[in-house]
């Protein structure tokens, strides 16, 4: 009966693997490492417990208790932070979604600004390298942003927890992004097309919206309203319940896009905005939540790239990456994005040369971590380091951000990965023990037929009867 | 008592001390001032507080904390407007469609096109600056300052009147021929066309406003009634017809012009202005009756068929016949030197320099609307001045610096930048 025997071990083995799987994570303690909780809070030997993908308690390693299951990391000398999220990228995209693709495909780019519909979770593909590269510093949770239509699409917010799209969703649908870009060829070949062909869209929203609802409150009397997809998809953010983000490649774009907001009354969100210190006021006045971009290429309307090479080299290197620093000095809030960035070391070269232009390393850390999780609608379940919230922390070798520093460890909705090969240890090595033991009823191909197997014993250590 | 006293006291020391002192806060000395309006003033001098003239004449003496400007050996003249260009704009024309009234060049703005500087350097100060002529109904013009360094909202001339540009003739009927969209012909193809498609446009916008008449009438009575569709097209062309907007009508031949006033008294809109009309000496009367500025070139014509009848002396006759005329630019190059272009109507058209000088300043601040705040030297006016080393409308004349709001934007001295 070998063959049945090879099937029961089979088995086990797969009942094995479902038995870790019911368990999002392992449990683990960071312990004795310096905690920068991300309210403003230092511990400077601290514990954190992650059980089940969340925080289970933070606090003085003296105070906590280290359950048996954990599985223990040291953290001497070591720093943790909230995982980085970076609230405007381009990371992911498995293939551009429609009409990105070859420009010369003229007989798409009439509908290329109806491309709302379009929603970034649909051309996902996770891939570790870039996971990687965004783990190295220190991101845990990025917003993935589809296309560069004039209606872009739908984004998500993902954490960095494997390979498993599904899994990796944070928020689905979070807003809906509007590039100030033109047609070729077609209606808009402008960007006051483009303007006029925003406010007719959301107007045309509103519209439906209103004979939709009159229709939905009473149907008699009224003609039904023809279903449209377009109007069905901007309808949440006409009525203010998403935001519209406003990817703004120059100044100009952010008065455009403050003017919008206003007009249609939205709830808006300025993107790019790499000239934002340029008007600053008007952006304190709006109020809108301000995703800065860490890329500092001054666009090409800018007038210090317009009046010659000095001023345009000195733009690149000194004007454009203090931006940030700029704006901060004005009391705006903000977050920092990678947008338009392709590579996650580019992100981390743009931050220090950020912090070189006089951002305070704290604002940084703010701009990554709270301030983001505020303007996305995530800030309870992320963005410091609290219990109850979802275990993104990131533990690194030296102060984050700093030239010389590494992030070691890891931590997406409390999956765990480890960046150095730290000498093996047993404890470490072997997955928390699951208990199997009980009576299991089972089907499989062996020839004998159905069986009722028992697996008695404690833990893993039981035999097969 | 005292308490009170010293508190006041230092709270009106710290408000002293917070107060900036203006920019705009300065004397133009000793230059001979020509106000265009109100005759010439020799070793005159203009006073300007906070951007806004307060006193012109002599032996002025500047205030504490004014910045003084010698004039003297200058000429001091108002900023010269240009009253039709394309500077400072992200793209000029839509040109996808004939019609495309929805589109506004306020929401295009470029506050960083060197042409501003351009423009300043030969002493403007305000720009019409317009949709091109690629389509029979094109978009809303927007009027700017030009506050070179500042943002578009910085520069927006909200007393302005509000236009739309049309266009006749041959630019619209042909502007599919080249482009992106080269070879798919669009309607209209011909003279007729344009004008056919203006008036279908404006009959459509008339309806529209009856469905939104009707409709506001019947909600009062019947709340679930579905609104009629916001037509963003259509809604300037409701504007015009409600006097709020007013047309500029690129124009070249006499009767496409003439055509164009009887679609206007049909349809019941005001134009504000003519472009280009190279042809306007040939209808002067109709011109004046109906009360309808030119917007020209000094002494360009010939060039296309349409402008195979143009003649220098047309800004020189049509001003004697009363018409109001402003010499434009129409490009980023020519505005550097309209003061050049408005001279020429002294050689052909037998103009005075008052007169001349009245094409680049006061004119063109009527046709915008805007004669209530610029286009002259008088008190109570905008600071927007343009000092120049001979009389503006000699040949060897240069602009030296251009002060805009009491703020110099120009100084030939300190050269590119500000």
């Amino acid at each position: 009966m070998k063959t049945y025997r090879k099937t029961i071990v089979f088995l086990i083995l797969a009942f094995c693997y479902v038995g870790i799987q019911a368990r999002t994570s392992p449990t683990y303690a960071v312990v004795g490492c310096r905690l920068v909780i991300g309210n403003g809070t230092v511990i400077e030997k601290g514990t954190i417990l992650i059980r089940d993908g969340l925080i289970q308690s933070v606090g003085p390693a003296a105070d906590l208790k280290i359950p048996p299951d954990a599985r223990v990391i040291q953290g001497e000398g070591k720093i943790a932070y909230p995982g980085l999220i970076d609230a405007h990228s381009q990371f992911f995209l498995e293939r551009k979604p429609a009409g990105q693709g070859d420009e010369s495909e003229t007989d798409e780019a009439a509908d290329l600004w109806k491309n709302a519909h379009v929603n970034a979770y649909d051309f996902i593909k996770p891939k570790k390298s870039t996971r990687e590269d965004l783990h190295k510093i220190g991101v845990t949770t990025v917003v993935v942003v589809p296309g560069r239509e004039i209606f872009a699409g739908q984004s998500v917010i993902v954490n960095l927890n494997g390979d498993i799209r599904e899994e990796m969703v944070l928020k689905h649908s979070y807003g809906l992004h509007i590039n100030f870009v033109t047609n070729r060829g077609e209606y808009p070949s402008s960007l006051m097309g483009t303007m006029a062909l925003i406010r007719q869209s959301f107007y045309d929203a509103r519209h439906y919206g209103l004979h939709a609802g009159l229709y939905k409150e009473s149907p008699v009397g009224l003609k039904r309203p023809a279903y449209n997809p377009f109007c069905e998809t901007l309808l949440p953010y006409m009525n203010k319940e998403k935001p519209v983000v406003f990817n703004c490649g120059n100044m100009e774009d952010i008065n455009r896009a403050v003017r919008l907001v206003e007009e249609l009354g939205l709830r808006g969100v300025l993107s790019g905005a790499n000239e934002a210190w340029r008007v600053a006021d008007v952006i304190s006045r709006s109020g809108l939540p301000l995703f800065v971009s860490l890329k500092f290429n001054p666009p090409s309307s800018s007038r210090y790239v317009r009046l010659g090479e000095d001023l345009k080299k000195k733009a690149e290197k000194d004007i454009y990456p203090a931006n940030a620093a700029e704006l901060n000095k004005t009391g705006i809030p903000f977050a920092l994005t990678s947008n338009g960035l392709v590579k996650g070391s580019d992100m981390l070269k743009s931050l220090q040369s950020a912090i070189k232009a006089g951002l305070p390393r704290e604002e940084v850390l703010k701009a990554m971590t709270v301030r983001p999780a505020v303007f996305l609608g995530i800030d309870d379940v992320t963005g410091t380091l609290e219990a109850g919230k979802i275990a993104n922390v990131v533990l690194t070798e030296g102060e984050l951000f700093e030239e010389k520093s590494a992030v070691r460890h890891v931590f997406a909705d409390g999956v765990h990965f480890e960046y150095e090969a730290p000498p093996k240890k047993k404890a470490e090595q072997s997955p928390a023990a699951v208990n199997i033991t009980g009576k299991w009823r089972v089907q499989g191909a062996a020839p004998s037929g159905e069986k009722a197997v028992r697996i008695p014993g404690q833990g893993t250590q039981g035999r097969t009867q | 008592m005292n308490r009170r006293f010293y508190i006041i006291t230092v709270v009106f020391l710290l408000i002293g001390t917070a107060l900036p002192t203006f920019a705009q806060d300065v004397l133009i000395k000793n230059g001979t001032v020509l106000t265009v309006t109100k005759g010439t003033i020799e070793n005159g001098d203009v006073l300007i507080k906070k951007g806004i003239i307060t006193r012109i004449g002599n032996n002025i003496e500047a205030p504490a904390g004014f910045k003084v400007i010698d004039a003297t050996g200058l000429y001091v003249m108002p900023g010269i407007i240009d009253s039709h260009t394309h500077i400072a704009l992200t793209g000029t024309n839509e040109g996808t469609d004939a019609i495309t009234s929805e589109v506004k060049m306020r929401d295009v703005i470029n506050s960083e096109d060197p042409g501003i500087f351009t423009a300043l350097s030969g002493g403007v100060t305000m720009v019409h600056t317009m949709h091109g002529s690629a389509n029979p109904i094109a978009g809303e013009n927007v009027t700017l300052k030009l506050k070179w360094g500042k943002t578009a909202e910085d520069m927006l001339v909200s007393e302005a009147f509000r236009t739309l540009k049309f266009a006749l003739g041959e630019n619209p009927k042909r502007a599919n021929s080249f482009g992106p969209t080269r070879g798919t012909p669009r309607y209209p193809q011909t003279r007729m066309g344009v004008i056919a498609i203006i008036r279908r446009e404006f009959l459509r916008a008339k309806q529209y406003k009856e469905d939104w008449d009707r409709y506001n009438q019947a909600v009062k009575k019947n709340k679930r009634l579905i609104p009629p569709r916001k037509d963003l097209r259509l809604e300037p062309l409701v504007e015009m017809l409600e006097g709020k907007m007013f047309a500029r009508v690129h124009a070249y031949q006499a009767d496409e012009t003439l055509e164009f006033i009887a679609l206007a008294k049909e349809m019941g809109f005001k134009i504000a202005c003519f472009e280009h009309v190279s042809e306007a000496f040939k209808i002067t009367k109709e011109l004046v009756e109906e009360n309808i500025g030119i917007s020209i070139f000094a002494d360009g014509w010939a060039y296309k068929m349409e402008a195979s009848q143009g003649i220098a002396y047309n800004a020189g006759y049509a001003t004697k016949k009363g018409v109001l005329v402003s010499i434009n630019s129409d490009s980023g190059e020519r505005i550097r030197r309209l003061f050049n272009d408005a001279a020429k109507a002294m050689k052909y058209g037998g103009l005075n320099e008052e007169e001349a000088l009245r094409l680049i300043t006061i004119n063109p601040a009527i046709q915008l609307g805007v004669d209530k705040i610029v286009g002259s030297l008088e008190v109570g006016k905008h600071g927007d001045i343009a000092l120049f080393r001979e009389h503006p409308m000699s040949i060897y004349t240069r602009c030296e610096k251009t002060i805009v709001e009491g703020e110099v934007y120009f100084d030939r001295e300190k050269g590119g930048e500000k």
